[in-house]
């Protein structure tokens, strides 16, 4: 008694891996079956789509940025799990997980989406913050989005807490001033006070003065 | 000139002496070409009431940063502007936001950015320390949260805000 394909057959025969003895027999019980033709229209239609909205090949936005971070966390990964080797590498290999139908359909639709972003709908509407560099290892960066807020964070951590007993005074600068000649940029109130002064000292880092 | 000579004295008493001439990383001229305007903010994020935050004119797009804030900070129901700054962004020169003397950035401009606001390479300073240093593109819409150090019951949030220029 014959068994009726599973998926696993009928993404070797969408992907044409099959004997010709194999072929044969799947094509009778295509032509048979209408459930089989079905189920086979569809995973074409999916492998179509997919094809379509997702190129197998796409620059990555801010990609240093996506390096970064993946290399990061390869870096932190301390139990790599081995994996094994897949035995054929034919584009629809991965549909041979049962589960993947589904989420290939929602990766098509994704790709649409993001294809319509592209497409000006959305694109260039949220800041990036596309690398970090923290001097002192004490602290850490975190960056992420708010789309609730449509704010982006960075958030730093690990920072020394300001004691309480300092003063921090704020100033709401107007208009600035340079002089080259003495290198530096004068802050003014709007009553044309002078606020601060900032200037480099010999280590090039900035002072600011305050009259 | 009054205040020339007062800013004059400020810098011989730091530098005490020679400073180089006129090159990338230096002030710019009067008249130097810029990129666009940004709006930055010192913001004290506390569980106690502090004054009202209404006294502030927020750039236009950002009426809401309270609301804003709030949904990123939800631990803070309260937020006082401590210090403001609007700077034009120098096209070949550096250019600080200092709404207050503890906590301020650099901002250098790397251009526009394609699909609307600025490349900028920004170093976040605390005093004598550079706590971070970033590279971003900032648009308009979408105001920059830096999360700072605590400070008595709260934190200390620095805002940037694009109010204009950059590419389409």
């Amino acid at each position: 008694m014959k068994t009726p394909p599973d998926e696993t057959q009928i993404v070797r025969f969408l992907d044409g891996q099959m004997e010709a003895a194999e072929l044969a027999d799947f094509e009778q019980q295509l032509h048979s079956d209408t459930k089989l033709r079905a189920e086979v229209e569809m995973m074409r239609e999916i492998s179509a789509l997919v094809r379509t909205h997702v190129p197998r090949e796409r620059a990555v936005p801010n990609a240093d940025f996506f390096n970064s971070q993946i290399l990061a966390e390869i870096g932190r990964d301390t139990k790599p799990v081995p994996r094994e080797k897949p035995a054929a590498t034919g584009w629809l290999d991965w549909l041979r997980m049962p589960w993947l139908a589904g989420a290939a359909a929602a990766l098509a639709l994704a790709g649409a989406l993001w294809l319509q972003r592209d497409g000006g709908v959305s694109v260039g509407a949220e800041s990036v913050v596309l690398s970090s560099y923290v001097p002192n290892p004490a602290i850490q960066a975190r960056v992420y989005h708010s789309q609730e807020a449509n704010a982006t964070v960075l958030m730093l951590e690990g920072l020394d807490e300001i004691p309480a007993e300092k003063a921090i005074k704020g100033v709401a600068v107007h208009r600035t001033e340079t002089d080259t000649e003495v290198a530096t940029t004068t802050l003014f109130s709007e009553s044309g006070e002078v606020l601060l002064v900032l200037a480099k000292d010999a280590r090039n880092q900035p002072r600011l003065l305050v009259r | 000139m009054k205040t020339a000579s007062i800013i004059t004295s400020l810098v011989v008493a730091l530098h005490a002496g020679v400073l180089p001439a006129q090159t990338p990383g230096l002030p710019p001229p009067a008249k130097a070409a810029t990129d666009g305007k940004v709006w930055g903010a010192l913001v004290y994020a506390s569980a106690q009431k502090t004054e009202p935050f209404a006294k502030v004119a927020l750039p236009k797009g950002l009426e809401d940063l309270h609301e804003r804030l709030g949904k990123v900070f939800p631990g803070f129901p309260h937020f006082e502007i401590i210090g403001q700054h609007t700077q034009d962004i120098f096209r070949e020169y550096e250019s600080w936001v200092v709404p207050s003397r503890d906590l301020f950035l650099k901002v250098d401009s790397k251009g526009p950015a394609e699909g609307g606001g600025m490349n900028l390479h920004l170093q976040f300073w605390q005093d004598q320390q550079v706590l971070v240093k970033s590279d971003a593109v900032l648009r308009s819409q979408s105001p920059l949260f830096i999360g700072g150090p605590k400070w008595r019951e709260g934190r200390l949030i620095f805002v940037l805000q694009l109010t204009n220029g950059g590419g389409k």
